[in-house]
């Protein structure tokens, strides 16, 4: 321990001695460490905000199922089958135990909403949906103000609508109270029972959560009976109870609805399992990629000490020649030579973390959030033992030669 | 008379090497016995092997043949760590070129064998403190050495050999660099610390500063003959 610190010291008076070349190094070392731990905070903060998108469509949980051309065989068949409706919902309720939810979903055709004189245009359009309170459930929706529906409103075709914060924000001005006051939902009035939550998850200036506020819900029943006039589905989404029979909920699903259908494959149905795997692959190849541009830095680094090292041995043999003459056993010296170079690379792995965060912070501040790299823990550990292993596997060679200098060849060089 | 304990004994120690073409004998078959409070001087013109031989009593070279031993113990079944910790603990080394290190202080220059010890002494600092006294350099523990001249650098070098308190002191033409004042002062210093009771061996060239000596061992093309008693 007494000899590390003195080897410490050795390394700080080695790099005052040559504040240039030791400073190019340390600057080697913290190019590669601020990178390294940029990048892994960029990657962090990415994969932080896909996972989350992924929960806020539902989870893994999720299972869609949704109305689909029949196969080419089945074809002078299709007619047989009544396509994806409220029945199948009930049916489905019945029969799945394993399906937690159930949300049947009504996607209006060119749906229009407006008020007192304003239209809600949107980014891609209104989009209104029937729907029962499943689908706060499965979609992750919240309630800011109001109420959700009630078992009357579904029982009476009630002509109530939940609204989105955009919709709102579009329909009404902003010190206006929206519950109670009626909007016009393709030209027939439904009171406002209910407004959302405002969704905000930025990827630059673009609100990727956008979707969630540009809409609005009304009951299942009153679209099939009052503004579709058919209880024909557009999705029918389930969520499995129990995580791990997911693939038993599926195979459920698929033979009731098939039952239903009289056979007739009109439908799909899928999980988010597929998304999943692509995300955790694109994970795993970001790793490699982090990884890979991690072996580089740490190679440049590594090099960039190794050397200086070695430049700093052949200055100093006379050096290594008196302290072996005084009594410097190769281990001594072996030791001495990987802690200067260690004392360096650690001097550059605090100065590229220090530089990491001061950038990590700024980024923070000047970006949307949701674009923004996290500071991660790991980040720091990662930047520390690579700092540390470069300075070890880059000191080890020239300390190895400073270790078998022949002492008397060293004392005659001049 | 019982005879004081040896320090150092060479027993028919040769060191050949190849030169080129030619193998060069540096040194054939020496056999002399070092004891304690013995103050040597070798004595031989430059190339005659007086170096080798130094570096061979310090063991920082190997004898091609023959044998070396330290306080009776043959040196050659040491590790090369072994031998490092024992020139760290009971030899000093003194260079004509002083050989200190420019970037440490005076006072770190002299401690600087006491970080090789296998257990570092308690009294680490007074020991430092000694031997800067006893060479009169104690008001110059913290320059650096480049602030210093021949002779005072000379005298923090045989500091830093006497700082150990080594059984034996290997100074290699110490006075080679000085001029003849200061090489007088220095010889006077060598002198008294053997009246203390130090084991001395000079190099040199010069026969006036063998003179000095009471024993003297003359070197010539290899081979070792002692000089007699002055």
């Amino acid at each position: 321990m007494r000899r590390l610190l003195s080897g410490v010291g050795n390394g700080f008076a080695e790099i005052w001695g040559h504040k240039l070349r030791s400073l190019l190094t340390i600057s080697c070392v913290m190019l590669g460490v601020a990178s390294m731990v940029l990048t892994t905070g960029f990657m962090e903060g990415f994969f932080k905000n896909w996972e989350d998108s992924l929960q806020d469509q539902g989870g893994i949980e999720k299972i869609f199922a949704s109305a689909q051309g029949v196969k080419e065989r089945q074809e002078p068949f299709a007619a047989v089958s009544p396509g994806l409706t409220l029945a199948d919902a009930r049916a489905l309720s019945e029969l799945v135990t394993q399906a937690g939810v159930i949300s049947p979903e009504i996607d209006a055709t060119l749906p229009r909403l407006a008020r007192a004189g304003k239209t809600f245009e949107g980014r891609r359009g209104a989009r209104v949906m029937g729907v029962t309170n499943a689908i706060l459930e499965i979609n992750r929706y919240e309630i800011g103000s109001g109420r959700a529906f009630s078992d009357l409103d579904m029982h009476d075709d009630s002509e109530v609508i939940i609204i989105g914060s955009k919709v709102r924000e579009a329909l009404f001005a902003s010190g206006e109270e929206p519950l109670g006051a009626f909007i016009d939902f393709n030209n027939r009035p439904f009171r406002v029972i209910g407004v959302l939550h405002n969704y905000e998850r930025f990827w630059g200036t673009y609100n990727t959560l956008d979707w969630k506020n540009e809409i609005a819900f009304v009951p299942v029943t009153t679209m099939a009976t009052k503004v579709q006039r058919s209880d024909r589905l557009s999705f029918l989404n389930l969520k499995a109870a129990n995580i791990s029979h997911l693939r038993e909920t599926v195979d459920a699903a698929t033979n009731v609805l098939a039952q239903q259908h009289r056979g007739i494959i009109d439908f799909n149905v899928r999980t988010n399992e597929e998304q999943l795997a692509s995300f955790a692959s694109t994970k795993a190849s970001f790793v490699i990629g982090g990884g890979a541009i991690a072996g580089v830095s740490l190679l440049v680094s590594g090099i960039g000490i190794m050397n200086l090292m070695l430049a700093s041995i052949n200055e100093r043999v006379r050096e290594i020649g008196i302290r072996k003459a005084v009594g410097a056993t190769p281990f001594n010296i072996f030791s001495q030579f990987v802690a200067e170079a260690v004392t360096l690379s650690l001097l550059g792995g605090a100065a590229g973390v220090a530089v990491a965060v001061a950038l990590i912070k700024v980024l923070a501040a000047t970006l949307p959030p949701g674009s923004t790299p996290l500071l991660s823990p790991s980040a720091f550990v990662v930047g520390f033992v690579f700092s540390v292993s470069a300075g070890v596997l880059a000191g080890i060679y020239p300390a190895i030669q400073a270790a078998k200098l022949d002492p008397i060849e060293a004392l005659r060089y001049e | 008379m019982s005879l004081a304990p040896e320090v150092l004994r060479l027993d028919r120690v040769g060191k050949r090497y190849p030169m080129g073409d030619v193998i060069v004998d540096a040194l054939v078959d020496a056999s002399f016995t070092l004891r304690e409070g013995e103050a040597v001087a070798i004595l031989g013109p430059s190339g005659s092997g007086k170096s080798t031989l130094m570096h061979l009593l310090g063991f920082l070279d190997s004898p091609s043949s023959g044998e070396i031993l330290f306080e009776g113990r043959p040196v050659a079944v040491l590790t090369e760590s072994q031998r490092a910790r024992i020139r760290a603990e009971k030899i000093g080394f003194v260079f004509q070129a002083f050989n200190l290190l420019p970037r440490l202080s005076v006072r770190a220059n002299v401690a600087l064998p006491l970080a090789y010890h296998g257990s570092p002494p308690a009294d680490a600092e007074d020991r430092v403190d000694r031997a800067l006294e006893l060479v009169g350099m104690s008001n110059r523990a913290h320059h650096k050495p480049g602030e210093l001249s021949g002779g005072q650098r000379q005298r923090v070098a045989i500091a830093r050999a006497l700082v150990n308190e080594p059984r034996i002191l290997l100074a290699d033409e110490p006075t080679g660099n000085l001029d003849t004042k200061t090489a007088a002062a220095i010889l006077d210093l060598f002198k008294e610390l053997n009246r203390l009771g130090r084991t001395i061996v000079i190099v040199t060239h010069s026969p006036e500063i063998a003179g000095h000596f009471r024993r003297q061992l003359h070197v010539r093309d290899g081979l070792v003959t002692e000089g007699g008693v002055a």
